[in-house]
């Protein structure tokens, strides 16, 4: 069986980063709480580590991708360094929406095989000549072309296909793959510029 | 707070707002920079016109329509970060995948519903039931007259519709979940409910006859103009574009946490029926949203609509509704 560990990479951010040697673990917390004094956010600290949760944290919230984590404060070869395990359920959302993509595509096809609306009607018959479709004079001394009587109607534009589906799943497939990469660098940088810059 | 008096309503007694096109700040930079912010909107407007009035026939049609519409919404992407109105909007990743999803369900499920229970469905049944036939001296009208038509009267279904949404409390159900987005970016207009969505896409334009042409054309006014409705971009729009058509501006008021602010301005693209039935106000806002800004999920946002009325229907039967204790 498959630990929940070798799959849980998908929405859980995890890193860690040198705080500087003379900086304590509570020092650490008090220069990142104000990370954490956000709407929607409850936290709660304990010697070297800090557990907290979000709720409908507010778009403007920098760590509004991640609804939970943990941070501790362990001493290591060089000094203290902070370890961080967050979670983030947009990230596993976007991982999953290629598939609900994918299956709305495949739910359109298996509705246009028993399509009898009028506009799938009229993509099964052949387009019958449109007779001459009068042009405003004022259109025709603008030089606007002349109406198309192809026959080809609107309604095949019209016909619902599945196309937008794969291409929403591709879409979703490369915004994954780009936020877990970004997500993870943009809140290295923000617990370091609070832990080192301010 | 006092508010301001706007005819015999009393705006941004709740939130703070702006009020009055005088108030409202200018773009600032460099003479480039106010020359573009300044011409973008018109500009783009009569060059999208122009390209569809003059569109060889193999080249008018939807497909290129939707490529120039994902084209033009990536370019406002870009202004949105070349020149935020507010750096509190700004897009970030989880917003960004947040809109994309409901952009993604409006050009997938909401369009498979409409394909069976849309308005154009409805129109047909009801010429077919009735032995009407389509409205063909609307075909014979110059093309930008019948794409100006298409557009406006789906607008004015649109703005009674919106309206309506605003002051019965069944329409307002599904449509209160979009007032819930704390920022304007260019892919929020799409965030709401399905049953919204639906809702709110339905027009009369199929008792019309027209050219496909027009169709294409009364499109771009909705993706030249009713686009800016949501949008991080200060423009300074000309005043002729500011008194016709609506602009993030007017729909920033109309999203404010205030809530006589937000019973403003109905209109999606022509601000100017909002000043015919006097709903118009000129102003904006930054903070946004609904119960003081709380950011509703995905997931509330789906059921939100269907466990309020529930909640309410219960009220109204007179069962007590459980109350976790403090």
């Amino acid at each position: 069986m498959i630990g929940r560990r070798a799959i849980d990479w998908i929405w859980h951010v995890r890193g860690s980063l040198d705080i500087g040697p003379t900086q304590s673990a509570e020092d650490a917390f008090n220069r990142l709480s104000p990370l954490f004094r956000q709407a929607g956010t409850s936290h709660e600290c304990s010697d070297n580590t800090l557990i907290f949760r979000k709720k409908n944290q507010a778009a403007q919230d920098r760590m509004a991708v991640f609804d939970g984590g943990i941070l501790q404060i362990d001493t290591g070869m060089s000094g203290p360094v902070l370890h961080y395990d967050l979670n983030s359920r947009a990230l596993l959302f976007c991982f999953l929406a290629p598939l609900l993509f994918l299956a709305i595509a495949q739910l359109t096809i298996l509705t246009g095989k028993f399509d009898t609306t009028p506009a799938a009607q009229a993509i099964k018959q052949p387009a019958p000549k449109k007779p001459g479709v009068p042009m405003n004079p004022i259109d025709k001394a603008l030089g606007a072309p002349a109406p198309d009587t192809s026959g080809k109607d609107a309604a095949q534009d019209k016909k619902p296909s599945p196309t937008p589906g794969y291409v929403f799943a591709g879409i979703f497939a490369a915004l994954y793959v780009i936020g877990r990469w970004l997500e993870a660098r943009l809140v290295r940088a923000l617990f370091r510029a609070y832990l080192l810059v301010s | 707070m006092d508010g301001i008096r706007v005819g015999n309503r009393l705006i941004g007694t709740q939130a703070p707002v702006t009020v009055g096109w005088e108030n409202i700040p200018r773009v600032e930079g460099g003479p480039f920079k106010q020359f573009v912010f300044t011409w973008f909107q018109p500009v783009a407007l009569f060059a999208l016109l122009a390209f569809w009035y003059y569109a060889p026939n193999s080249i008018a049609k939807a497909s290129t329509a939707i490529g120039i519409g994902i084209g033009f919404k990536v370019l406002l992407l870009g202004l949105e970060w070349v020149n935020p109105r507010h750096e509190s909007w700004r897009l970030t990743w989880k917003e960004l995948a947040t809109d994309l999803f409901y952009v993604g369900l409006t050009y997938t499920l909401i369009r498979l519903a409409e394909n069976y229970i849309g308005s154009g469905v409805m129109a047909k049944a009801l010429q077919h039931h009735f032995h009407w036939e389509k409205l063909a001296w609307f075909i014979g009208l110059p093309i930008l007259v019948q794409a100006f038509l298409i557009s406006f009267i789906f607008d004015f279904g649109q703005y009674w519709m919106h309206r309506g949404m605003h002051n019965w409390y069944p329409l307002w159900l599904p449509h209160s979940v979009h007032h819930y987005i704390t920022q304007l970016n260019v892919n929020k207009g799409a965030v709401g409910n399905p049953v919204e969505l639906f809702l709110i896409g339905l027009g009369i334009g199929g008792f019309f006859d027209f050219i496909p042409r027009a169709a294409l054309i009364a499109g771009t006014f909705g993706l030249a103009i009713g686009t800016y409705q949501h949008i991080n971009v200060r423009f300074n729009s000309p005043r002729w574009w500011r008194f016709l058509f609506n602009t993030t501006e007017h729909h920033s008021l109309h999203h404010s946490q205030d809530y006589e602010a937000t019973r403003s301005n109905y209109a999606g693209s022509y601000i100017f029926i909002d000043r015919m039935f006097g709903t118009c106000i000129d102003g904006e806002a930054e903070l946004l949203g609904m119960e003081g800004g709380r950011r509703m999920s995905i997931r509330e946002q789906m059921t939100y609509p269907f466990t309020e009325g529930w909640k309410t229907i219960r009220q109204r039967m007179g069962r007590p509704i459980a109350v976790p204790a403090e």
